[in-house]
C-alpha cells in the first residue's frame, strides 16, 4: 500500500473484496478503446460454466455472415431431447418451434441450455475452437455440450440435483479447468471487446450479439455494480456447483466502454450465496474506478 | 502436604508416563495432578520427571523414589486393609465436560439411585430405570463412580488403554473395539453476543453467520468435520475457527458458538433455523459391558434425554435445496 492513504495495489485490494465474500476470484478489465487494463489472476485457468456461450454465439453469427446456416430457420426442438436446465426452454414441458436466432437470444438472456445444445448442434464445437484459434484466444477451448457436462455431474455426484455436499462437489470434473470448458479472464474480456469493436464479426452481426448480451435477466452479479439507469450493462453469466462467473461489459454515459471478466469459486457450497454474486460487480466496479482513474 | 497421596500420583504418572492417562486412573482433572506432581518435586527437592521433551520421562532421582514409593504405598495399602478401609469396586466414566455441572451431577445421583434402588428391592418399579436396576444389582451395588471431563478424542484413547471403563462420546467417532448403547440427538443452537446484530431475530439460519468466527469445542475432531460440512453446505465458512472449552471470545463479541440453551449475562442464544446441525451422543465401553457399565448406559440415556433435552436418534432429517433458476445447472 502506497503511503498516506493512496491507492491501494490491486492484488490487496481484489483480494480483500473476494476474501470478504467467501470466494477466490480471478478477473481481467479491459478499455474497449484504449486496451488499459487492470489484470487479478488474469491468465489463471478458470472453469467457463455458462460463459462459454459466448463463444458459440459468435461462431454462430460468423457461420451467419458466411450464409453458413439461415439465422431466421426455424426448428423443433423435442421436448424429450430438452438437456436439463432451469431456465428456457429447458424448464418447458412440450417440443418448441423457434429460429436459430431466437434460441441463441434464449441462450443468452436465460442461458438457456437446450437453446446452447441445440445450437451446437448447428455450428459445431470443433468450429468453435478454430474461430478461437483464428483469434489467437488459445487458451480457451470448448469441448463439451451442456448435455455431456449434466451427465458428468451425475457420474461425479449420483445425483440429478446440484450437489452441495462438500465431499461430492470437491471430485466433479466439471470444476477442473483441465477436463471441462475452459478459458482465462484476459481472454474472455478480450472476446467481449472484439464483439463491442465489430471485429468479431461482421457489424451487423456484432450488433445483433450486443443486442442480446444487453438482453440478458439477472441483475445480481455484475450488474449490480453499476445501479445507474445511463448506464449500460451486457452480459453472460456461468453458473455450477461453487461457480459464479460473469463476463460482460459495461458502457459510461460518456463513452466510457469496458469489457470485464470475472470467476469466482466459494469456499461455501451452498448454492444461494449472495454476497458471492454481488462481489462479481463490486470487483467490477472497483476494476472500471481503476481504469477511469488514469489519466488519459 | 499429603505424602501418600501425592506418592501415590508420582506411581500413577510414572507408570503411565502421561499425565492425562494419569488422570484418568487416578479420576482426577490434570491440572490439579501436574500441580501434585510439581508440590511433591519441591517438598522432595529434586526434579521427578523430565518434560523438556515431547514425552514424560522419569529423572535419575524420580526413578530412585519410584521404587521407595511404591515400597511405601504398598505398606499404607496393608494398613488400610487391615483397618478394613478398602473401598469399593470404582467404575470410572468419562463425560463431555460441555455437558455442564448440572447434568454430571445429575449422572451421578441418577447412579447412585439405580444403586440404592436395588438395595431396597420393594422399591416401586420405575420403567426407566428398570435396566439400570438390574444392571447395578448384578454389579453388587456399592459401585463408586468416578467422573472424569475429557473430550471424546480423549475417552475413545482411554477407553482402548483400558484407562476407562464407560465413555458419554459424542459421533462420529471411531475406534476399533469400541461398542456403543443407543445414540441420543441433540441440535444446538448459536449463541451470540447480546450486541450481535443476529440477536434480533426470532431464529438464525446458518447462512447468516457468514463472515463471523466460530468457536468449536476442542478434543472433538469427528463432530468438528462434521459441523463445518454442513456449515459450509450452507454459505458459512468461518473467516477462523477457534478452539476454546468456554464462550468468553462469543461474550467479547468476536466468534459464536454452537450449542444448547444458555443464559448468561451479554450472551444470546438462538435456534438454528431446519436444526441443520445434529450432535449425536452415546455411552460407549470397550467390547462387553460390565453389569455396572450397562447400568450407567442406562442412567445416562434417561439423564441425557431429561436433564439435557436429548431425543432419541430418529432418522437423519432429509436436506432439501430448493432451486432457484438463477443458481441452477449452468445458469
Amino acid at each position: 500500500m502506497t503511503g498516506g492513504g493512496g491507492v491501494r495495489e490491486p492484488d490487496e485490494e481484489f483480494g480483500g473484496l473476494f476474501r470478504a465474500a467467501g470466494v477466490i476470484g480471478f478477473l481481467h478489465a479491459v478499455d474497449v478503446d484504449t486496451g488499459a487494463e487492470v489484470a487479478y489472476g488474469a491468465d489463471e485457468p478458470v472453469v467457463l460454466a455458462s460463459v462459454f456461450k459466448i463463444a458459440l454465439l459468435v461462431e454462430f453469427f460468423r457461420q451467419a455472415d458466411r450464409g453458413a446456416l439461415d439465422p431466421a430457420e426455424r426448428v423443433t426442438v423435442m421436448a424429450d431431447r430438452h438437456t436439463p436446465g432451469p431456465t428456457g426452454v429447458s424448464a418447458m414441458a412440450d417440443d418448441v418451434t423457434v429460429s436459430l436466432r431466437d434460441l441463441a437470444y434464449l441462450m443468452i438472456a436465460v442461458s438457456d441450455n437446450t437453446a446452447a445444445d441445440t445450437l451446437i448442434g448447428r455450428v459445431g464445437l470443433a468450429a468453435v475452437n478454430t474461430m478461437l484459434d483464428g483469434f489467437g484466444l488459445v487458451r480457451t477451448r470448448v469441448e463439451h455440450d451442456c448435455a455431456t457436462l449434466f451427465t458428468s455431474v451425475v457420474e461425479d455426484s449420483g445425483q440429478e440435483d446440484m450437489p452441495t455436499d462438500p465431499a461430492v462437489v470437491s471430485r466433479l470434473r466439471v470444476l477442473d479447468p483441465a477436463r471441462t470448458n475452459r478459458g482465462t479472464p484476459r481472454e474472455t474480456a478480450r472476446l467481449l471487446a472484439m464483439i463491442w469493436r465489430d471485429e468479431a464479426a461482421s457489424p451487423e452481426s456484432c450488433a445483433w450479439m450486443r443486442r442480446l448480451l444487453g438482453l440478458q435477466v439477472w441483475p445480481h452479479r455484475l450488474a449490480s455494480g453499476f445501479p445507474y439507469d445511463d448506464v449500460a450493462v451486457s452480459g453472460k453469466t456461468g453458473t455450477l456447483p461453487t461457480l459464479r462467473n460473469e463476463a460482460g461489459v459495461v458502457e459510461y454515459p460518456d463513452g466510457g466502454c469496458y469489457a470485464v471478466a470475472v470467476f469466482t469459486r466459494s469456499y461455501g457450497t451452498a448454492q444461494n450465496q449472495p454476497r458471492a454474486d454481488a462481489v462479481i460487480g463490486t470487483a467490477a466496479r472497483a476494476a472500471v474506478e481503476r481504469l477511469r482513474s488514469r489519466p488519459a | 502436604m499429603d505424602l501418600v497421596k501425592h506418592l501415590r500420583y508420582f506411581t500413577v504418572v510414572a507408570e503411565e508416563l502421561h499425565f492425562g492417562n494419569a488422570a484418568v486412573r487416578l479420576g482426577m482433572a490434570q491440572p490439579p495432578l501436574s500441580q501434585g506432581i510439581r508440590r511433591l518435586e519441591e517438598e522432595l527437592g529434586v526434579r521427578l520427571f523430565d518434560r523438556s521433551s515431547r514425552q514424560v520421562r522419569l529423572t535419575e532421582a524420580g526413578r530412585a523414589v519410584l521404587a521407595e514409593a511404591g515400597e511405601i504405598l504398598a505398606r499404607v495399602d496393608r494398613l488400610r486393609a487391615l483397618a478394613g478401609r478398602e473401598e469399593g469396586e470404582v467404575l470410572r466414566v468419562g463425560v463431555p465436560p460441555d455437558l455442564g455441572s448440572a447434568v454430571i451431577a445429575a449422572l451421578i445421583a441418577g447412579f447412585e439411585e439405580a444403586c440404592r434402588e436395588t438395595a431396597a428391592p420393594e422399591a416401586a418399579h420405575h420403567p426407566a430405570t428398570g435396566r439400570a436396576k438390574a444392571g447395578a444389582e448384578r454389579a453388587g451395588g456399592g459401585v463408586r463412580l468416578v467422573p472424569a471431563e475429557m473430550w471424546s478424542a480423549d475417552q475413545a484413547a482411554a477407553l482402548t488403554a483400558g484407562a476407562l471403563d464407560v465413555g458419554v462420546l459424542r459421533h462420529p467417532i471411531a475406534a476399533p473395539g469400541l461398542v456403543f448403547g443407543p445414540t441420543l440427538v441433540q441440535h444446538p443452537g448459536v449463541v451470540l453476543a447480546e450486541s450481535d446484530p443476529l440477536a434480533r431475530l426470532s431464529s438464525v439460519h446458518l447462512a447468516d453467520l457468514a463472515g463471523r468466527r466460530l468457536v468449536l469445542f476442542p478434543g472433538e475432531p469427528g463432530l468438528h468435520e462434521e459441523t463445518l460440512a454442513e456449515c459450509r453446505r450452507h454459505g458459512f465458512v468461518p473467516q477462523e475457527v477457534h478452539h476454546a472449552q468456554t464462550l468468553g471470545l462469543v461474550m467479547a463479541g468476536t466468534a459464536v458458538a454452537f450449542g444448547p440453551r444458555v443464559e448468561l449475562p451479554g450472551l444470546c442464544w438462538r435456534t438454528l433455523v431446519g436444526a441443520p446441525l445434529a450432535w449425536r451422543i452415546s455411552a460407549a465401553w470397550r467390547g462387553e459391558a460390565g453389569p455396572a457399565a450397562e447400568a450407567f448406559g442406562a442412567v445416562a440415556v434417561r439423564v441425557l434425554k431429561e436433564n439435557a433435552g436429548m431425543t432419541e436418534d430418529g432418522a437423519a432429517p432429509v436436506r432439501r435445496v430448493r432451486s432457484r433458476p438463477a443458481s441452477g445447472f449452468l445458469a
